[in-house]
């Protein structure tokens, strides 16, 4: 099995290898759809050149990357540019053998849970337990759809520092899974003032960490803020001045750059009225962060990394910048769920919009900017129907999920009057 | 000034003490405000390609004195005293062009100026901040959109920059303690016509009434190829002594006309051709009254009529050029009205033109790349001149496109070649300050040596970006405009150079003005860009249907989150659409009938809950489930 695992991240690596060489690289770096103001790699260079110029990167409005990583990278890409693909590529397994691992730590908890609980299950729910088998098989899943989704591929092509971000993150759910307090803390601190919308992970932190006891949660999140600035201090040591504050998560939040990418926000606020941008915006904003996550939490309380799997859904979908790379990532983790797929209904339908969509926005953008014949309307549907998408593969999964724990206990066939009766909520 | 005491007397009894006064300071005022002076001048060039240059210069120097003479007036204007009274504004250049300068074929204007609106203004006082000089710069600007007539108003700090080493100052100030500030805007999208030339006339002594300025009547001016009106204002002050100041207002109208559009037939022309009347006078303010006419070059063709009173040779940096000299106050000496016109007259059926070198240095400007989302300004410069040249080039990019500063390469390739090699020159110098949306432009400066007989092709990669639907203007298709680029370089020759020594203030004055060197400043053109336009007509619907998919996401996680798991009888309805519609009509009918029969069918009961309300159908379905199956248990997950 392990040897099959190397067999995998090899492949990928070469995958990735073989694209980063091939004139895909900058036209990746040049899409939309992957490279956003903030994970752009033609901006990260160009912060770099600031830095090495002596100007004041954030002083503009082209560099969002967080100080400290600008600096670390500038370091690389001053004396070593040549091999900051390899760099990016082993970032990417990196992430890879991350989710594997915590994958398998995960199936295993959750099998010493099921031999707890299992006199509890209803009879013949063996295929919505996760068997023994289960151990070897979801990680691999995830490892494939991590590995050989194309999203991720070209994103880590594309040089986009979301392959950086989703480094963070896998680290975050492996630590999280992996009961390391301390570095899950700090990581996710720095992953939130690098790009906000990570804060919501606190939620499934607390719920691993600090199950049951207020004191310890409210202990957790004193260290949580505490970190946030230290983090904060740390940049600011970097560059001594305030202005990268207003450059990262102030630009994040403003939601400044209009730049189309397959989020929602774009076009909203390029038509927005101006005296309800303010309005609107704080309201996106909170779909994005906190409005999803106190039911949320309070629903999927006994299962912490199913409600982080789902929030970091919902950030792809609905954070403001969003790019294809960040979907690749929460798809990986969706074979952790394999127990659930029974449950999920719209598995063709989101698959079609996907397929449809992915493709209509290269066709609609060659259209609206290229030939001139097509405008934003065209394009803006097309990021509107990937949305949608987005949002039935989430809404399945958390119905998915409410069935398959009531199913588990109450049994998959359920009889009304001899007749088989069927699951709602109501 | 004497008018001012009389008033002052009658008005309050206070101005006796005063009157004891004034013999004093009078004799000390009258000593500057004597040194009052204004010229007129008109220069006429003939250009290659059947075009000929006519340049007017109206200049008024006044050698005020001390700051408080500025409130009595005569020859400048008042608006120019108050400004100076009012802001910390030493030197001041507003130009209103229309039209494109062709340095290959033309050589170098006198004057530079750029398409639309332009202007940059010097700043001098002690205690003056970066935020103050800011504040003065738009208040300046928009005394000048009144005055001018223009758009100027528009000017801010989202499309003003601070140049730092292309713009030299020109104006002398008292003390050398106090900082220096400038700040540069341009309008390319500015459109220049008449009505900006009727209040640009009214700054002069003689307004249109007389003098040269009676030739600029708009449908002549504005027919022209290219139009350019200027104002400079700077001020000159004794460095020991600040009551020792001297104003200098400069009016210029470049103008170009294509003969080939004045007359078809012959390349002949004349004053009352070019201007629609002849001259009917000189301004009777003006202390000289010239017209100048450039006989050498391709003036050389051109028999004059009448012949001039004079010519003059004026020889600068190794190249001579004959000036055959009008004085109009000599002209109209003697009494009774009269229009005095020159006539050019060429040699007839000799068509054959003589070839132009092109100047040292000059540079054009475009866009590369094609779609509406990236594109690359390149810049080309090319020297033509036996030495390398110093070139600074500035760069000002408006905040809707983004440049990538990273990007910016220098190719140069021998002027013989084609194709530039990827051989890249190495820059000297290099100010840039980053743009910020909806904040502040780019601004870039880029000094490099250009070797000799070769050319640069300076390019930068560019972004265009999508912007608010309110925020382009009517007709948004129509691209929006990145201002002209700034090049300066000193040349070592004075070919085809005839722009003013900065120590002069007349024309003449740049007469054998022969230097070291001669500070030459070009302009590109002006690029136009298109950018992604979003749908203007359809906000509602954009906020409706993202709305909408918000709500999607909204709707089900709201129910999975509060909604309670239960179970319901599998339906028998049928799953053809026509027979579902006859299914539930005829529940509905059937329940009507006998209500009693109705908490049978589950289905049915949940069709009919619209009616009852939500609750009612909660409490009916979970009675069911319990009692008919106790074994089913709600669950909430």
């Amino acid at each position: 099995m392990d040897s099959n695992r190397y067999k995998l991240l090899l492949l990928g690596g070469a995958v990735r290898l073989y694209f980063s060489n091939t004139s895909l690289a900058s036209l990746i770096g040049n899409r939309v759809e992957f490279a956003t103001p903030l994970n752009s790699f033609k901006r990260l260079q160009e912060g770099v050149f600031l830095l090495q110029q002596g100007v004041d990167p954030y002083g503009g409005d082209l560099v969002h990357e967080s100080p400290l990583l600008l600096k670390a990278l500038s370091g690389i890409l001053l004396n070593y540019a040549q091999w900051l693909p390899i760099l990016y590529i082993l970032f990417d397994l990196c992430t890879a053998t991350l989710l594997y691992l915590l994958s398998h730590t995960f199936v295993k908890q959750k099998l010493k849970q099921q031999q707890g609980e299992c006199k509890d299950y209803a009879k013949d729910t063996e295929e919505l337990q996760y068997s023994e088998n289960d151990q070897f098989k979801i990680p691999e899943l995830v490892l494939l759809a991590y590995l050989f989704n194309p999203l991720t591929i070209l994103s880590c092509v594309g040089l986009t520092s979301t392959v950086l971000s989703n480094l963070l993150l896998a680290l975050i759910l492996y630590t999280m899974v992996k009961r390391q307090l301390f570095i899950c803390v700090i990581v996710l601190a720095f992953e939130t003032v690098r790009s906000l919308y990570p804060v919501v992970l606190i939620a499934p932190l607390l719920l691993i960490f600090a199950r049951r006891s207020v004191g310890l949660s409210i202990a957790i999140l004193m260290v949580f803020v505490t970190s946030c600035f230290a983090v904060a201090g740390a940049n600011f040591l970097v560059m001594n001045s305030w202005n990268y504050l207003d450059g990262t998560l102030g630009f994040i939040f403003y939601f400044r750059d209009l730049q189309p990418n397959i989020g929602l926000f774009w076009y909203f606020f390029t038509e927005m009225f101006e005296h309800f941008r303010t309005m609107f915006l704080i309201t996106f904003q909170l779909n994005a962060t906190v409005l999803y996550l106190v039911p949320l939490s309070i629903k999927l309380r006994k299962e912490p990394l199913l409600l982080a799997t789902v929030l970091i859904a919902l950030m792809a979908v609905f954070r403001a910048y969003p790019s294809l790379g960040d979907v690749g990532f929460y798809l990986a983790l969706l074979p952790l769920w394999r127990r659930c797929w029974k449950f999920m209904a719209h598995g063709f339908v989101v698959f079609t919009f996907f397929l449809i969509t992915l493709s209509m926005m290269g066709a609609l953008w060659h259209l609206w900017i290229y030939a001139g014949s097509a405008n934003a309307n065209f394009y803006f549907g097309a990021t509107l129907a990937f949305s949608t998408g987005q949002i039935f593969l989430i809404t399945d999964l958390l119905f998915a999920h409410v069935k398959r724990v009531f199913c588990l206990y109450n049994g998959q066939r359920i009889l009304i009057d001899g007749e088989e009766a069927r699951i709602l909520l109501e | 000034m004497s008018i001012y005491c009389c008033c002052f007397l009658m008005t309050t009894p206070l101005a006796l003490t005063l009157l004891l006064l004034t013999p004093l300071t009078q004799s000390h005022q009258f000593q500057y405000q004597t040194d009052e002076q204004f010229h007129e001048e008109l220069v006429v060039r003939p250009l290659a390609g059947d075009h000929v240059n006519t340049y007017f210069q109206f200049t008024t120097r006044w050698h005020y004195g001390s700051q408080s003479n500025l409130y009595h007036t005569q020859l400048t204007p008042r608006v120019i005293a108050e400004i100076l009274q009012t802001y910390d504004v030493k030197e001041l250049h507003i130009g209103l062009t229309q039209g494109l300068w062709r340095y290959e074929s033309w050589g170098y204007p006198i004057v530079e100026a750029t398409g639309g609106a332009e202007l940059w203004a010097w700043f001098s006082s002690p205690n003056l901040t970066n935020s103050s000089v800011n504040k003065q710069w738009m208040r300046l600007a928009n005394v000048f959109s009144g005055i001018l007539c223009a758009s100027l108003n528009f000017v801010d700090n989202t499309n003003s920059i601070a140049p730092k080493h292309i713009f030299r100052p020109q104006f002398m100030e008292s003390g050398n303690q106090s900082q220096q500030f400038v700040r540069y805007a341009t309008l390319p999208r500015e459109i220049v016509c008449t009505e900006n030339l009727t209040p640009w006339k009214k700054l002069l002594p003689c307004g249109s009434a007389s003098g040269l300025a009676t030739l600029l009547n708009s449908g002549y001016v504005h027919n022209t190829k290219y139009h350019s009106l200027g104002v400079k204002v700077r001020t000159l002050c004794d460095s020991d002594d600040s009551n020792n100041c001297i104003v200098e207002l400069t009016q210029t109208a470049n103008l170009v006309y294509d003969l080939k559009l004045l007359e078809q037939s012959n390349t002949d022309f004349s004053l009352r051709r070019l201007f629609g009347m002849g001259l009917n006078g000189y301004c009777e303010l003006a202390t000289s009254s010239k017209i100048y006419v450039q006989r050498n070059e391709q003036g050389e063709r051109f028999q004059l009529s009448p012949q001039p009173q004079q010519e003059l040779i004026s020889t600068v940096g190794g190249y001579s050029v004959l000036y055959g000299v009008y004085d109009i106050q000599q002209q109209f000496e003697g009494p009774g009205a009269r229009l005095f016109n020159i006539a050019w007259v060429g040699p007839k059926g000799n068509s054959k033109r003589e070839q132009t070198s092109a100047p040292p240095l000059y540079a054009h400007r475009y866009l590369l790349g094609n779609g509406q989302k990236h594109g690359r300004i390149a810049t080309e410069v090319i020297n033509s001149h036996y030495e390398p040249l110093p070139v600074v080039l500035m760069e000002l990019v408006p905040w809707y496109v983004h440049a990538y500063l990273h990007t910016l390469r220098i190719c140069s390739k021998p002027q013989h070649l084609h194709e530039y090699t990827t051989s890249e020159l190495k820059f000297n110098l290099l100010h840039y300050a980053p743009g910020k949306q909806r904040e502040l432009p780019t601004h870039l400066e880029v000094g490099f040596m250009l070797p000799a007989r070769s050319s640069a092709l300076i390019t930068i990669e560019v972004d265009y970006l999508l912007l608010k639907w309110l925020e382009y203007p009517p007709d948004a298709n129509h691209g929006h405009y990145i201002g002209s680029a700034v090049i300066s370089s000193q040349l070592p020759i004075g070919r085809n150079y005839t722009a003013m020594p900065p120590e002069g203030h007349l024309f003449k004055d740049s007469f054998n003005a022969s230097r070291a060197t001669y500070t030459l400043t070009l302009r590109t053109e002006a690029l136009i860009v298109s950018l992604p336009t979003p749908d203007f007509s359809m906000p509602y619907n954009v906020i409706c249907l993202a709305c909408t998919v918000v709500a999607l996401a909204f709707g089900p996680i709201h129910s999975v989150a509060t909604k309670l798991i239960i179970v319901e009888r599998q339906t028998t309805i049928p799953r053809n659409l026509l027979r579902k519609i006859v299914h539930k009509l005829s529940n509905r009918f059937s329940r009507r009938s006998a209500p009693a029969v109705a908490a049978a069918d589950q289905q049915q009961s949940k069709q009919d809950g619209k009616d009852k309300g939500i609750p009612s159908l909660l409490e009916q379905q979970l009675d069911q489930a319990e009692s008919k199956k106790p074994r089913d248990k709600q669950a909430n997950m």
